[in-house]
């Protein structure tokens, strides 16, 4: 891997370059609250960075982001609700050749999430093609936090605020420019290009990185301590051995069942099938699904496992850190606190697990 | 172009067999000839309506025609019991792990159906009557709500009349015409012909008949890793990425629909 020094006022060329080629989307300043695009529209807070077009934003409006977007990277590849195929006769959309999307102010965490949605989608009995197609032409532009909101808690996960892996380019800030790590094939033909504005990191650069990337360790980690989250080795002990926990009948007192917290979720990937027949030829739509709504494990007969609220916050940790944990060796949760921050109940997902873990020390353990 | 794993393949409605009042068997001609092993599910779609997983009751060794068992129950299924001959469907498949044959070589195979559960396993009937010679003997035991419930009326005699095979069915409910058990599937299970400890059992219907059925199984000295049960949940997909059919570790879609007890027994809630 190389890395390089961009100057701050040259930001805009490598911008420009990336939008010869691809769908290019850059970090701006939220300026309005979001409305989650589903059928319940939560809001999520003003305080934020928003991943946009660049060709729909003016240049003065592209920021450097301090901390993971708003929106959840996958909704880059996966839509809310999207047509994945047509019967019996016409085109299918499917065939249809997509720009290639460039991504600018992906997170570490989003890089950990991204493991959990390419195991489902490019993983299980057979792959998904067209996110398979959409992870492959899509340019990842990572970029370091140098900063954390209230919400996050990646930390807790031994995630870093930095990337090691998982992009094309990533970006570091330093005083008056950025470093640019360039970690692939495309990223290097891209940087070839840009010759005459990347220039190669001083030693000096690389170690003025090296402390300010330790110091948002120390200072998350610091931060952190108030809220006492369990290690992630004791994550699924924890979540199994709490199934009948007070915690879930307490904490879901407050859920409205907006399901915010499941679309505005990186990790999350369930999804239901629906079909459409409003328009002649019947269209199999993908909407988002989450395990909050009531009907989503209910049978055509009417038998539903999950019917009470408890039920579905539990079955919502059971997913995310026992059947990840057992599948893939990984939590499904990436500690981008994007769910508190959406919350109107203000359920906590650090809060629960705290719970949890203090409840299991007081527990004895159970051997079988 | 990769494949589309969401795109049903056309199927054509080549004949409605009606088995109750509730229940239609419907024999599909896919568009192209379309393999799976028993056991295994389709996700059927009917045009405009929707999807809904099915096991198919025919004979997997049968590849131009398809015959899909199927009780009125939600939207899709309604929709389907008012389709006829020539309408069509779509499928896509088939998913899901099936029945282990092989495990089952040389073994008494204690058969177990609930109402329409017995769908799934006329299929696995079928499987197993192609290769008798392969196993010791094949003993079914059905359990209907009443006698006009039962379905596949006119196989089950012939069914009986198998060398190796041990046929009987019971209803919750008798009538005038009914001579045979009436009581709960379970109440026929205290004197199968079998050597339970060294049998194997199989069983789909109604999550709470497999229930009592299980614990009866266990009771009866069956082990866990010898009772196969059916666990078909919600599901969307069949593919393992919907995320609705998870049962502790596993998808019923990608890791099932049938499941030894040995790998649900400390899972909690599963025949919720």
């Amino acid at each position: 891997m190389e890395t390089y020094f961009l100057k701050n006022e040259d930001i805009l060329k490598f911008y420009e370059r990336l939008n010869q080629e691809y769908e290019l989307f850059v970090p701006v300043k939220a300026k309005s609250a979001l409305k989650l695009n589903c059928d319940c529209k939560p809001i999520v807070p003003t305080d934020d960075f928003s991943i946009k077009k660049f060709s729909q934003v003016k240049k003065e409006e592209i920021v450097f982001s301090d901390y993971r977007s708003t929106e959840p990277i996958r909704s880059f590849f996966t839509q809310y609700k999207e047509e994945v195929s047509v019967f019996f006769e016409g085109e299918d959309s499917k065939g249809k050749k997509e720009r290639p999307l460039a991504l600018c102010g992906v997170k570490n965490c989003d890089i950990f999430a991204l493991k959990i949605q390419d195991f489902v989608f490019l993983g299980g009995s057979e792959v998904d093609a067209a996110y398979k197609a959409r992870r492959d032409t899509t340019l990842i532009i990572a970029s370091d936090c140098p900063q954390f909101k209230n919400v996050c808690f990646c930390r807790a996960f031994d995630i870093n605020p930095f990337p090691t892996e998982g992009y094309d380019f990533n970006f570091s800030p330093l005083t008056n420019g950025y470093l640019v790590d360039v970690a692939s094939q495309k990223a290097s033909s891209i940087a070839f290009s840009l010759k005459d504005v990347l220039v190669p990191a001083t030693l000096g650069q690389l170690s003025g990185r090296s402390s300010k990337r330790e110091s948002v360790v120390r200072r998350l980690d610091d931060y952190l301590t108030q809220y006492q989250i369990p290690k992630k080795e004791k994550l699924q002990d924890i979540v199994v051995s709490g199934h009948n926990s007070t915690v879930w009948q307490n904490e879901s007192r407050t859920c409205v069942e907006c399901n915010g917290c499941v679309f505005i979720c990186d990790t999350c990937h369930c999804f239901l099938l629906s079909d459409d027949s409003s328009s002649g030829n019947a269209r199999r739509l993908r909407l988002w699904d989450g395990c909050l709504l009531k009907n989503f494990t209910k049978v055509a007969g009417g038998a539903n496992p999950l019917k009470l609220r408890y039920m579905r916050l539990r079955n919502r940790f059971l997913k995310k850190f026992d059947f990840f944990i057992s599948n893939l060796g990984i939590q499904a949760c990436c500690g981008c606190g994007r769910c508190i921050d959406v919350c109107p109940g203000k359920i906590d997902i650090r809060r629960i697990l705290k719970i949890l873990h203090e409840s299991r020390q007081v527990q004895p353990e159970v051997v079988g | 172009m990769k494949k589309n794993i969401y795109q049903p393949i056309k199927a054509v409605i080549e004949e409605v067999i009606e088995e109750t009042s509730t229940i239609k068997t419907f024999k599909l001609r896919p568009a192209i000839p379309f393999s799976f092993a028993t056991g295994q599910f389709i996700e059927l779609t009917v045009p405009g309506v929707g999807e809904a997983p099915f096991t198919p009751s025919s004979d997997p060794g049968i590849k131009d025609l398809l015959e899909l068992t199927i009780m009125k129950a939600g939207e899709v299924t309604s929709k389907l019991h008012t389709m006829q001959k020539n309408d069509i469907l779509g499928i896509r498949g088939p998913y899901g792990l099936g029945y282990p044959l092989d495990k089952f070589k040389g073994r008494d195979i204690l058969i177990i159906g609930g109402g329409v559960g017995l769908a799934p396993l006329r299929s696995l009937l079928f499987s197993l009557f192609s290769r008798i010679d392969q196993y010791n003997k094949v003993v079914l035991r059905y359990g209907a709500r009443t006698p006009s419930d039962i379905v596949y009326k006119a196989l089950l005699p012939e069914w009986a009349k198998k060398d190796k095979v041990d046929v009987l069915a019971s209803v919750d409910i008798g009538d005038p015409s009914w001579q045979g058990n009436v009581g709960l599937v379970t109440t026929v299970l205290g004197e199968v012909p079998v050597v339970s400890a060294k049998a194997v059992a199989i069983v789909c219907g109604p999550p709470i008949m497999m229930k009592f059925v299980t614990l009866k199984l266990l009771d009866l000295g069956f082990n866990p890793q010898d009772i196969y049960l059916s666990m078909e949940k919600s599901m969307s997909c069949g593919l393992g990425k919907c995320g609705h059919c998870r049962i502790g570790k596993y998808y019923a879609c990608k890791d099932g629909p049938v499941f030894t007890y040995e790998q649900l027994k400390d899972i909690r809630d599963i025949w919720d």
